[in-house]
């Protein structure tokens, strides 16, 4: 089944000009799609057009078969009314770089707020949910601690929880390991294979290049807010065909050393 | 040589002074009791994207920070009679008039604070709420609200410490507050101890409150 379905999707902002241009893609149930690229390419702004944080110039998104939002012949832009766009948006997860946990819930809380406020889950239901995600991060003796006591991998991993806990059916991950010092990175890596291995279905903006080769179905190049690539994680990084693409991995190479 | 009989006189001053206290305490807590939510409905008109929201909220905290308190008392107290057509001309009580000036004064000061607090959240608070599904009212009294208590409270206290003195404005429209009624006291007596003591009493009245916000800065505490 198709998940998400991505046309012509561009977006600007006055003084940067165009930052995704014309993007197309999609992605079925149980995929695992990484984007890869350089640094101001329109990664991270693609995720935030697709999570409804930033609104469209051009385009359409349908989720599930859904429209989300969609550009009349005439080239106006429409979303789908308020309450609709409540349920798309419910299907939508999103981990962010900097976790944007609650800092003042403690971590059950952050996990069980919103299956409670927004899910409209008991209490009892939502903590028995939590507490079975707390124990697949690994984290369930830190069900009391608040968000400040958390290194930043621990954060993350609660941040991905959080996330679960809506049962979205697809999570979107805006560089996950960015904001985290090396020895870290590997904690959260872990928790989003664990979750490719279950087909739980993701999208990944991610700088880690060997993850998004291990645990990647597809890979999408992306520079200067194009798509320049797609395809299979072993065709991208073993045989690129792009020049751009060929250009970016090499020097990334040369950097990081060989993926 | 003693003007002061002591027990009669200090028990006399005590209980007229004790008089005072309570005037004053009816105009902070009312004051509080208005302020608080006004200043709060202030600063979210105050960020309104809407102009003709945004624009006479910022006239009205300008006008408010940027004139005498005294003089708005004088002036709330005085319009309705003196600025009104005939026929629309009413007086005030003069209560009424000084509990609308504060909590005007002090919504506007609030407002300010509220402000600065709601700004310091990062957006990233609003769109991990977002992302997750609350509405906007939720987000703002679930997630973003407790947060800005917490980074408010301590310039709250300076303006409530700044309240309990201001309450001896007051006495401009003749309500017998505590300073008032010190000061009477004082001329009467030809004697500094009743203002003295009305010192004492606001300075006990501001340790009440900076204990009340250590407390509850305290309370905030179990998260950075």
């Amino acid at each position: 089944m198709q998940i998400l379905k991505v046309e012509n999707l561009s977006k600007s902002f006055a003084g940067s000009g165009e930052v995704v241009v014309d993007v197309s893609f999609e992605i079925n149930e149980g995929e695992v799609i990484a984007v890869i690229g350089p640094s101001g390419s329109g990664k991270s702004t693609l995720l935030r057009c697709l999570t409804l944080l930033e609104k469209i110039d051009y385009g359409t998104i349908k989720v599930a078969g859904e429209t989300m939002v969609e550009t009349t012949p005439e080239g106006r832009v429409v979303y789908a009314p308020e309450d609709r766009l409540r349920k798309i948006r419910l299907r939508l997860g999103m981990v962010f770089q900097n976790f944007n946990l609650f800092p003042h819930f403690s971590v059950l809380r952050n996990i069980t707020e919103a299956p409670i406020h927004v899910r409209g889950l008991s209490p009892a239901a939502a903590r028995e949910e939590a507490e079975k995600l707390l124990a697949k991060i690994g984290l369930a003796d830190k069900a009391d601690a608040y968000p400040y006591q958390l290194s930043g991998g621990q954060s993350q991993r609660v941040a991905i929880a959080r996330a679960l806990a809506m049962k979205p059916d697809i999570l979107f991950f805006d560089e996950p390991t960015s904001a985290l010092d090396p020895e870290l990175t590997g904690e959260v890596l872990k928790v989003i294979r664990r979750l490719a291995a279950e087909r739980m279905t993701m999208l990944v903006v991610t700088h880690e290049m060997g993850f998004a080769r291990e645990v990647a179905d597809r890979v999408i190049f992306m520079d200067k807010g194009q798509i320049v690539e797609e395809g299979p994680a072993e065709r991208i990084f073993g045989d690129p065909e792009n020049e751009r693409t060929k250009n970016f991995l090499k020097n990334f190479n040369s950097n990081y050393g060989t993926v | 040589m003693s003007v002061f009989q002591v027990p009669t006189d200090a028990l006399r001053l005590l209980t007229l002074l004790l008089n005072g206290v309570m005037t004053s305490l009816q105009i902070f807590f009312l004051t509080l009791l208005f302020a608080l939510p006004l200043g709060l409905l202030t600063a979210l008109g105050r960020m309104s994207s809407h102009k003709w929201i945004s624009l006479p909220l910022r006239l009205y905290i300008l006008i408010m920070r940027g004139t005498p308190l005294l003089l708005q008392l004088i002036f709330i107290y005085f319009a309705p009679f003196y600025m009104l057509p005939p026929g629309l001309k009413f007086s005030l009580h003069r209560f009424t008039a000084a509990i609308i000036a504060f909590s005007l004064n002090y919504a506007a000061y609030f407002a300010e604070i509220y402000r600065g607090g709601i700004e310091s959240i990062p957006a990233g608070q609003y769109e991990a709420a977002a992302v997750l599904g609350f509405t906007r009212s939720q987000t703002f009294f679930k997630i973003i609200l407790p947060q800005v208590v917490k980074r408010i409270l301590p310039p709250i206290s300076n303006e409530v410490i700044t309240l309990v003195k201001d309450t001896a404005l007051v006495q401009i429209l003749g309500i017998s507050e505590l300073f008032r009624i010190a000061k009477n006291e004082s001329s009467r007596i030809f004697s500094t101890t009743p203002l003295f003591v009305a010192g004492m009493f606001y300075l006990f009245l501001n340790w009440i409150v900076t204990k009340i916000f250590e407390q509850a800065e305290k309370k905030l505490s179990y998260y950075r």
